[in-house]
């Protein structure tokens, strides 16, 4: 049977260095002209197709790649990835609208804000496993929402209102409505992300997290500081949920605590899991497909969680491992006399 | 030949009311091989488990290289120079044969997450360094052309072997084996007996779990035997082989005679 999967990563390996180059920059360029291509059959009914490429789009991207560090890498089932999105998103709308400070500069504070978070999460929550982290995390997410709506000083139910927009750079002004200038920042952000975790990922961190999703036992037994790395998963995936929140709310200008319900933490979940867990590409795959479809065909959009829940049924039967599942594949034993 | 490496001081251990090591002491000296042998349950995997810390002992102590183990994180144990294969095997199964020997020798890199992700050259370095490391010691178990496979599909025999390979790529001074060998045919056990010897001479202690009477006889230069948690004899294979507690261990006392 055809195996997507195998076959891309079969041209990837025999390919040559300037090979790869160029079919990185393809991608890039297919990925970056994505907006140009509005008046295609691409076009959305409803909402602007611009903005759906911004959010939901580029955001859940970002999200799903910083959720399948902690889920994907590492094994580690966080149902309140959504928190740190609000921390980050909070982060840029009370210093965004109480300081001078633009969005530049608060970028990497959100970031850290997030990262500490994941840090103060981690440490108790991380001596627990399975289904105990999970009903922790989730718990994490409910307890961030809820403070933020209960909390007066930042708005409360009301949220925050008017977030300045990215100040002008290189004569390119991030104006409400120019949808494709943000979409290119977003990409940049998803590009960065992308690169970190192909790095890790062929290091000793992810061998790490490879063997403390697979048996942590036996990966603390053959001296694994399993602890400090799981710690590293969750603070990773927290800075970039972080970094997708401060760009969220700069663009969107308005954040409330419903933007940040325990729905966003299981669609960004949905996302990796119907992707591929573990396979960036299946998760970036899942993550447009899942952003992109409920505004293309209207109906999904009116039964979006509907469809949702039935298509994760489906594929848990079908294709348990997701559309582009993680590395299964042995290479070639060396041919005799070619060894 | 005569340093002691490990010491278990009156080791006991407690599962509640289960008493699964009562007052055991014995030694290991540098560069020897000790059989551990006992009936099934008698606390052979126990004496693993506490010496690597994963369990605490109730009481005693347990010193390698002088220092106590007692209270020591599990990965800092095998920091320390302690690696462990498992009666059961626990492979890392989606990983290849090598990649599984190279996380083993991440025990000793110096560089972390951080000088990966920037492409630090002490990070490419010691990347290039292991994955020789690691190939070394599958040449050395003999498994070398396994290396790109991934352990899951590996033959049950290699996945053993694979096991002992992973413990070395921690770069132990002791080696800890529990029954290597289970499942094994005559052939490979007589392998496996050179394998242990060819390990010890390459500057390891190796301390010994088999039920395989003629491997552990064989390849032993000591024997340390328990039952219920006592330790009933400690002396040389051929001394073992006709001390009567041992054989009433294991084939039981004649009713006339007790």
């Amino acid at each position: 049977m055809f195996n997507l999967r195998d076959w891309g990563a079969g041209i990837w390996e025999r390919s040559g260095r300037p090979v790869r180059v160029l079919i990185a920059l393809g991608a890039i360029a297919i990925a970056a002209s994505l907006p140009l291509l509005g008046g295609t059959f691409l076009k959305t009914p409803i909402a602007d197709y611009g903005s759906v490429l911004v959010f939901p789009v580029a955001i859940f991207v970002i999200m799903a790649l910083g959720l399948n560090i902690v889920i994907g890498k590492s094994g580690l089932l966080d149902l309140g990835y959504v928190a740190f999105f609000a921390i980050g998103a909070y982060t840029m709308g009370i210093l965004g609208t109480k300081t001078g400070l633009n969005s530049w500069e608060i970028l990497p504070i959100g970031i850290a804000m997030a990262m500490f978070a994941g840090l103060i999460l981690g440490v108790p929550a991380l001596r627990l496993r399975g289904d105990y982290l999970a009903i922790i995390t989730l718990g994490f997410g409910e307890i961030v929402r809820i403070t933020a709506l209960n909390l007066n000083s930042i708005g409360g139910a009301n949220g925050i209102v008017g977030i300045p927009t990215p100040p002008t750079i290189f004569g390119l002004e991030y104006t409400f409505d120019n949808h494709r200038l943000y979409f290119w920042t977003f990409l940049i952000i998803i590009l960065l992300t992308i690169w970190m975790i192909r790095r890790l990922s062929v290091r000793r961190a992810g061998r790490a997290w490879e063997s403390i999703r697979q048996d942590e036992d036996a990966a603390e037994l053959m001296g694994v500081p399993t602890f400090k790395y799981k710690i590293w998963a969750f603070v990773l995936g927290a800075s970039v949920g972080g970094a997708a929140g401060v760009l969220y709310a700069s663009k969107t200008l308005f954040i409330s605590p419903d933007n940040f319900t325990l729905q966003v933490s299981i669609l960004i979940l949905a996302c990796v899991v119907f992707g591929g867990m573990g396979n960036i590409w299946g998760v970036i795959l899942g993550a447009v497909i899942l952003g992109y479809l409920p505004d293309r065909i209207r109906f999904i959009s009116d039964a979006r969680l509907l469809v949702f829940g039935a298509v994760l049924v489906l594929m848990m039967n079908l294709r348990p491992d997701g559309l582009l599942p993680r590395k299964k594949r042995e290479k070639a034993l060396p041919e005799k006399g070619q060894s | 030949m005569s340093e002691t490496i490990l010491k278990l001081q009156n080791v006991t251990m407690k599962f509640g009311g289960v008493v699964a090591l009562n007052d055991v002491s014995f030694e290991i000296k540098k560069q020897e091989i000790l059989g551990l042998i006992g009936p099934n349950g008698a606390g052979k995997t126990t004496v693993f488990n506490v010496i690597t810390g994963v369990y605490q002992v109730t009481e005693g102590d347990i010193t390698f290289e002088g220092k106590s183990v007692k209270g020591k994180k599990r990965y800092k144990i095998t920091r320390g120079g302690i690696a462990r294969t498992f009666q059961n095997i626990r492979l890392w199964g989606d990983m290849t044969a090598l990649e599984n020997v190279i996380t083993a020798t991440d025990t000793h890199k110096k560089s972390g997450l951080l000088s990966g992700l920037f492409g630090m050259p002490v990070s490419r370095r010691e990347e290039r360094r292991d994955k020789a490391r690691a190939q070394e010691l599958l040449d050395f178990i003999g498994i070398g052309e396994y290396a790109d496979r991934l352990a899951k599909n590996l033959p049950y025999g290699v996945q053993r072997r694979l096991e002992i390979a992973r413990a070395l790529g921690t770069e132990p001074k002791l080696l800890l084996l529990d029954e290597p060998a289970a499942g094994f045919n005559p052939a490979e056990k007589v392998e496996l007996a050179q394998t242990i010897r060819k390990i010890r001479d390459a500057g390891y202690t190796v301390l010994l779990i088999e039920h395989d009477m003629s491997l552990v006889m064989g390849v032993s230069d000591r024997v340390v035997v328990v039952d219920f948690g006592q330790k009933i004899a400690d002396d040389l294979p051929t001394k073992v082989q006709n001390d009567k507690r041992v054989i009433e261990a294991y084939l039981g006392v004649p009713e006339d005679a007790s």
